[in-house]
């Protein structure tokens, strides 16, 4: 093993950094092992200077910690696979391997590569805290590097990354700064810097809030840096240009945006799975591409289990399903004795998976067959189905297929064209039809596709017309207050060199239900008797009309307000009286009720037919009814029946259930109405079932939205 | 791999089933129903002048792919085919004269398809002569039975819809009386909530809809609708459009408040015109009687086997050694930010929404005059002026109660009609969904060659000879043109088992290329590009050499995913159990004898654990 000691005093030394690296190539090209993941260094500076800051304003350590909680937190949740160590500089103590005779003192390795866990998050919370010492930071991004060096040797990562959060606010000695440079390049290691500062003096001056919210509460807003973190700030200029030339400077971030914006996560990303294929313009022509899924829904992955409440535990809670003939006993069936069938209309086919896999569709393998070419005004943006677009590329180190790709992409761009093609992931899924547009970016060009709608998917509805409507047609002074609103709500706006800077981009926010599971996650695990936290300023903000925005449009939007008149229409169906159940007869004429009645007796009539003789659980409000009209049995005895089903229905839980008992309430209250018996025996019934209907209600959230989905 | 698969996994259990099924669900409202009340007058039956199809015919046809894509897309729809002016009779009291009840309603199955069938074509004017014939005709009479064919229905019925098809403009020749009761029995079945269209077709001189019908159809949904002046229908394609457009009632996935910011609320519905359509779910039923089961589930406790009620579980994760609870209530208010609605952020140029900014079909919105009214002009002027100031608005989108926001570009989108004055395009806002940071992947771009100089002039040979394969193959796109063949040959196969037919009916895969068109279309310019881009000893279609084919050999040359005893308690100890893949989970079950049921990782986890306490 090679030792690499204090080289940033000697040249000797010198060419054993560069040996050093060297090796680490030639570990790294001849490592065996592959995993398709990220290796990241997370390097925070807690030197004196950190806690420093104005009256009234999060010192940049706190700022700092933030980030690496948010990060660290992201990464136990979402339960990734790649690997963070953690060194902290400016510490009281030393803790690392190139430590010896004074150099790279102050500096801690305070965690090894390995996946982060609780434990890591709540080491974060209690044991970072700031140190008392300085210390520089290229000492410690070479800790770093040698930290990533030993830690993934025999194994191959995806990306090595170093982030390195620090004010900048140390001297530091820049002689070796090359060699850092050429050592990072060798061993591919990528690096991102997170300061309290933007890089941009003009940016500073005025907060660079370029962001949504108020404009960034920054370390030193309007005043000058120090001589050191001028320095500082050249170097780190001087070594993200030379790694990345232009885009470099990129990846120089404020710990706000840090925050807001997920710049951690989009370095060590998961690169999407490569798709190769071919793409075919009819029997002969043929070229070789690789497709990737670019943009598409990420989702919450892990998910609730049940547990009991007591106990937690996951074991005492069973489950239990059981399958019940449609009858008035609900006869149990075992589940062997069950078939599968499809509805075909009014018909159940009874079809069994064997069979239904035998003669389904089969598809003969992947594809990505062009159809046909059109003019791309016939794709309606609208119209685009699936939830996700591909982004195809010529086969890799095919300079044939680049150049036979490039010509469709250039052909389809300057005729407004694109394909349309037959795509099939591969044998078992089932084929699309979706439109390839061209896309020529400036260091690259390839094809977007996006699935299209199959006939069977649309939906032809139509609307009455809205222009040349005399009731809804707005006047000239309406529009022009509409005009004036969107003037003022514009989230483009031009900056001083007359670009137009979008105030606005979705595509920056983070999923804001990720990071608050994320945060309840981690605030429950670390308090589990605490109630959940509110969510975090930061983040309603990020969801908000960005500030100046708002007040940009108050007087157009008050303009709006007076010359559009808008009056809220009492709403019959949103809270659930008694009186939308049963209807109320003030809002019927009542001839139309008559009418209903009518419609009734004639039903009952062929019911009676029926010889109904008690309540049964399939129909019981229809079966009450007979009963009742045929007075076979008493009344009381009907309403018994149906009151023992009401009970039977309401232990299920399922909103089929809920609506069936219902029905039964209704029905009861119809009849007990007609009959004119006693109110009370109905009054009774009624507080009795109430609260029992309620709390079952409540008990599924997606109760009350049923309930509201009903006409009554 | 598994990234790739079209159909999100959801690997979630029944706890988080939240995902939106954004179609609805219409069963708990009300069934909808369409009456197709058809003129069998011996008019019907005259063949048109190109000698192609009657009247008759062409409503027939139409009626058929009602029938079948009701099967389809909303099997719980109820039909009925009724002809009116016939000579046999035959209704459900043998009450009314000249009226003939094909099929009552009920919803579409096999075998009614099958009756239509009869119906079509030469041969089915003959039988439709032979069955129901000819005969007097009394228009209310046949509007009095199809009303008893909605009061007989015991279903509460969401929508009632009747069709009238003739191509008859005074049907009872001015007898005055007749007229009468028609106009009576069309405003009682109005006056029901029946929604009466007429679906007039093409007749000599012209169909005058003022003589008579205008008095019997609905009035439409709004004065302004040009209703009564379209045109009769000529083609069966212009019919089916029409009929489609109406059959299916129009209705919101739910209704919101649009809210511009301080107090200025409008109320929009949300719609649903595009969502892909699946294969319906299958149904269990009793192995001996072919009887539908249905499944109930219920929680209890492992040790006393008491019932669990809600609020005697709780949600738990497990990270690492960590398990973290909360309650039910907890985990919904986690998705809580905002109350349902649409907020409006600002505005941007259309030019600012990208092409590849996708993530899910987008859905409509149109005003709600009922819940705020005002809404309607508020819309239009903003409809309108985002339209012509080209930008479309920014919205944050909540959907339901306990649903976390997304953000929603509204594209204004002009009412367009065709050549026949039907809409073609409605009049509101897209509603495009646009994705968070997160959804957004970063690639590795391919960058291709630079071209030199020489090469610049070869490539715009490589390009021009592109040019013109793409001109030789361009069509025109239409959205309908494409069936799904996946359901079709479900559905072909439901069919062939219903009917008892020795083998389903072939389907036209239209997704596949007409590679031979293709090839005689291009002629030799596919030779031509490739001599120009590919040399002599290139195979574009051979991998190279070097790398192993994809897919099945890759597997099996991976090696056996096993893992030893001790690492698995390790993993258990741990926690980690989470860093390993599927397979090797399920080997490690396998390995260790350790029965599961479930196939999902979660499931896998929490089975293996067991092992660990033996």
């Amino acid at each position: 093993m090679i030792q690499l000691l204090s080289y940033r005093k000697s040249l000797r030394k010198m060419s054993q950094m560069q040996l050093f690296f060297s090796c680490v190539c030639f570990h790294l090209s001849l490592s065996v092992i592959l995993c398709l993941q990220s290796a990241l260094v997370l390097c925070m500076d807690v030197g004196f200077s950190m806690s420093n800051s104005e009256p009234g304003q999060e010192p940049p350590f706190e700022q700092a910690k933030k980030v690496i909680q948010k990060f660290v937190q992201r990464q136990v949740f979402a339960e990734n696979k790649d690997e963070v160590g953690l060194v902290l500089f400016g510490t009281d103590g030393t803790k690392n391997r190139l430590a010896k005779d004074g150099q790279y003192e102050n500096i801690t390795v305070h965690r090894h590569l390995m996946m982060p866990d609780f434990e890591l998050l709540e080491e974060i919370e209690s044991e970072l805290q700031p140190g008392g010492q300085q210390a520089d930071w290229l000492d410690a991004l070479v800790v770093c590097m040698d930290l990533l060096q030993q830690e993934t040797m025999g194994k191959k990562f995806e990306r090595l990354n170093i982030v390195l959060l620090t004010d900048l606010n140390v001297q530091t000695s820049a002689d070796q700064l090359d060699v850092i440079i050429n050592s990072l390049k060798k061993a591919g290691i990528t690096l991102q810097f997170f300061l309290p500062f933007p890089l941009d003096g003009e940016d500073r001056a005025d907060g660079g809030g370029d962001g949504p919210g108020p404009s960034a509460a920054s370390a030193r807003p309007g005043k000058g840096l120090s001589s050191q973190q001028t320095q500082g700030l050249e170097m780190v200029k001087n070594i993200m240009t030379s790694l990345e030339e232009e885009d470099g400077l990129e990846e120089v971030h404020t710990f706000r945006d840090a925050l807001e914006k997920l710049s951690i996560f989009k370095r060590i990303d998961r690169r999407p799975m490569a798709w190769p294929c071919q793409l075919t313009i009819g029997s002969s022509l043929t070229i070789r591409i690789v497709g990737y899924k670019a943009v598409t829904e990420e989702k919450v992955k892990k998910s609730w289990t049940i547990v009991d409440a007591q106990s937690h535990q996951r074991d005492d809670v069973k489950r239990e399903t059981v399958y019940c003939l449609n009858d008035d006993d609900e006869t149990e069936v075992q589940k062997d004795d069950t078939i599968q069938g499809f509805r075909y209309g009014s018909d159940i086919v009874p079809f069994s998976k064997v069979d239904e896999d035998q003669m389904k569709y089969k598809s003969d393998g992947k594809c990505f067959s062009v159809l046909g070419f059109t003019k791309q005004e016939l794709i309606r943006r609208h119209q685009f189905m699936g939830s996700q677009v591909v982004k195809v590329f010529a086969a890799r180190d095919d300079e044939h297929a680049a150049v036979a790709l490039s010509a469709l992409i250039r052909a389809l761009d300057s005729l407004k064209m694109a394909a349309i093609v037959r795509y099939a992931y591969d044998r078992r899924s089932n084929p699309q039809v979706g439109a390839a547009f061209p896309c020529i970016k400036e260091k690259y060009e390839c094809l977007l596709y996006v699935q299209l709608p199959f006939m069977e998917d649309l939906r032809q509805f139509t609307f009455p017309m809205l222009e040349n409507n005399k009731k809804f047609t707005p006047s000239e002074s309406q529009l022009s207050a509409a005009d004036a609103l969107i003037d003022s709500m514009m989230l483009v706006e031009k900056d001083e060199d007359g670009e137009s800077v979008d105030v606005f981009k979705v595509n920056h926010i983070p999923n804001p239900q990720f990071q608050r599971l994320f945060q309840c996650l981690h605030h429950r695990g670390v308090n589990p008797d605490d109630p959940l936290p509110p969510v975090e300023p930061w983040l309603k903000r990020a969801l908000e009309r960005p500030q100046a925005v708002s007040a940009r449009c108050q007087a157009p939007l008050q303009d709006v307000k007076t010359k559009f008149p808008l009056k809220v229409v009492v709403k019959k169906k949103e809270q659930k009286t008694s009186a939308d159940v049963f209807g109320s007869s003030a809002d019927e004429p009542d001839a139309k009720r008559v009418k209903v009645d009518e419609e009734m007796e004639f039903n009952l009539a062929e019911i009676a037919a029926g010889n109904i003789t008690s309540v049964g659980s399939v129909n019981p409000v229809r079966d009450f009814c007979a009963l009742v009209r045929q007075k076979t049995v008493s009344f009381d005895q009907a309403c018994q029946q149906l009151t023992h089903r009401i009970e039977q229905l309401l232990g299920n839980r399922s909103p089929e259930y809920y609506m069936k008992s219902i029905a039964c309430i209704q029905a009861f209250r119809d009849q007990s109405v007609s009959m004119l018996t006693d109110g009370l025996e109905w009054c009774g019934l009624l507080v009795d079932y109430c609260d029992v209907f309620i709390s079952c209600l409540d008990s599924r959230s997606d109760g009350t939205h049923s309930l509201q989905s009903i006409h009554w | 791999m598994a990234e790739w698969r079209q159909y999100y996994q959801n690997e979630d259990d029944e706890v988080e089933e939240d995902e939106e099924d954004s179609g609805g669900d219409y069963k708990i409202s009300g069934r909808d129903s369409l009456v197709f009340l058809v003129d069998a007058s011996k008019e019907m039956f005259i063949k048109s002048e190109d000698g192609e199809t009657s009247n008759f015919d062409m409503t027939m046809q139409c009626v058929r792919s009602v029938y079948t894509s009701k099967i389809i897309s909303s099997d719980k729809d109820l039909v009925a085919l009724v002809f009116y002016g016939t000579e046999q009779s035959k209704n459900p009291r043998n009450s009314f004269k000249h009226v003939y009840v094909y099929h009552d309603l009920d919803s579409p199955g096999s075998q009614r398809v099958l009756d239509i069938d009869k119906l079509l074509g030469e041969k089915g004017a003959q039988f439709a002569e032979k069955t129901i014939g000819s005969g007097e005709t009394s228009l209310g009479e046949a509007l009095w039975c199809c009303s008893n064919l909605y009061s007989d229905i015991k279903l509460r019925l969401s929508h009632k819809r009747l069709m009238i098809f003739t191509c008859r403009d005074d049907p009872h020749g001015g007898d005055g009386a007749k007229d009468r009761q028609a106009r009576t029995k069309a405003a009682d079945l109005k006056e029901t909530g029946v929604v009466i269209d007429l679906m007039h077709l093409t007749k000599p001189g012209g169909f005058d809809v003022s003589l008579f019908f205008c008095d019997i159809v609905s009035p439409p949904e709004d004065e302004s609708e040009l209703g009564l002046q379209i045109e009769p229908c000529r083609k069966l394609e212009d019919l089916q459009k029409r009929v489609r457009a109406k059959e299916l009632k129009k209705r919101s996935q739910s209704r919101l408040t649009f809210s511009l910011g301080e107090g200025v609320n409008l109320a929009v519905g949300v719609y649903v015109l595009a969502r892909t359509a699946t294969k319906p779910s299958a149904v269990k039923l009793h192995r001996d009687t072919n009887e539908p089961v249905r499944t109930k589930t219920r929680y209890f406790h492992a040790h006393n086997g008491g019932i669990l009620l809600p609020n005697d579980m709780k949600r738990a994760q497990v990270y690492g050694k960590k398990q973290i609870v909360m309650e039910k209530d907890e985990v919904d208010e986690i998705k809580k930010f905002d109350d349902p609605g649409l907020v409006l952020m600002g505005f941007k140029p259309m030019d600012r929404l990208k092409l590849h900014h996708h993530i899910r079909p987008a859905l409509f919105i149109y005003p709600e005059e009922e819940q705020i009214s005002g809404s309607s002009c508020v819309f239009t002027a903003l409809l309108l002026k985002c339209s012509e100031k080209n930008v479309f608005a920014l919205c944050r989108y909540i959907p339901r109660r306990n649903t976390p926001p997304r953000f929603v570009a509204l594209v204004p989108q002009r009412e367009e009609l065709d050549q026949s004055q039907t809409q073609a395009t409605p009049p509101g806002f897209n509603v495009i969904f646009l994705p968070f940071a997160d959804d957004i992947r970063t690639l590795d771009a391919h960058v291709g060659p630079t071209a030199s100089d020489e090469q610049v002039d070869k490539m715009k040979e490589i390009v021009d000879k592109m040019k013109e394969i793409v001109h030789k193959l361009r069509f025109k796109y239409k959205s309908d043109a494409f069936e799904n063949p996946v359901l079709q040959q479900h559905y072909r196969n439901l069919e062939a088992l219903a009917l008892n037919m020795l083998e389903p009916e072939p389907i036209e895969d239209l997704t596949m290329p007409k590679v031979q068109m293709m090839d005689a279309r291009l002629g030799p310019l596919a030779q031509e590009f490739k001599d120009l881009v590919y040399p002599p000893d290139y195979n574009p279609e051979g991998k190279p050499a070097a790398k192993p084919e994809s897919g099945g050999g890759a597997a099996e040359k991976k090696p056996k995913a096993e893992i030893s005893e001790e690492e698995l308690k390790n993993h258990v100890a741990n926690g980690t159990l989470g860093k390993l893949t599927v397979p090797v989970l399920k080997d490690a079950c396998k390995q260790f004898g350790i029965r599961t049921t479930g196939t999902k990782k979660q499931e896998l986890i929490d089975a293996l654990p067991i092992f660990g306490r033996e």
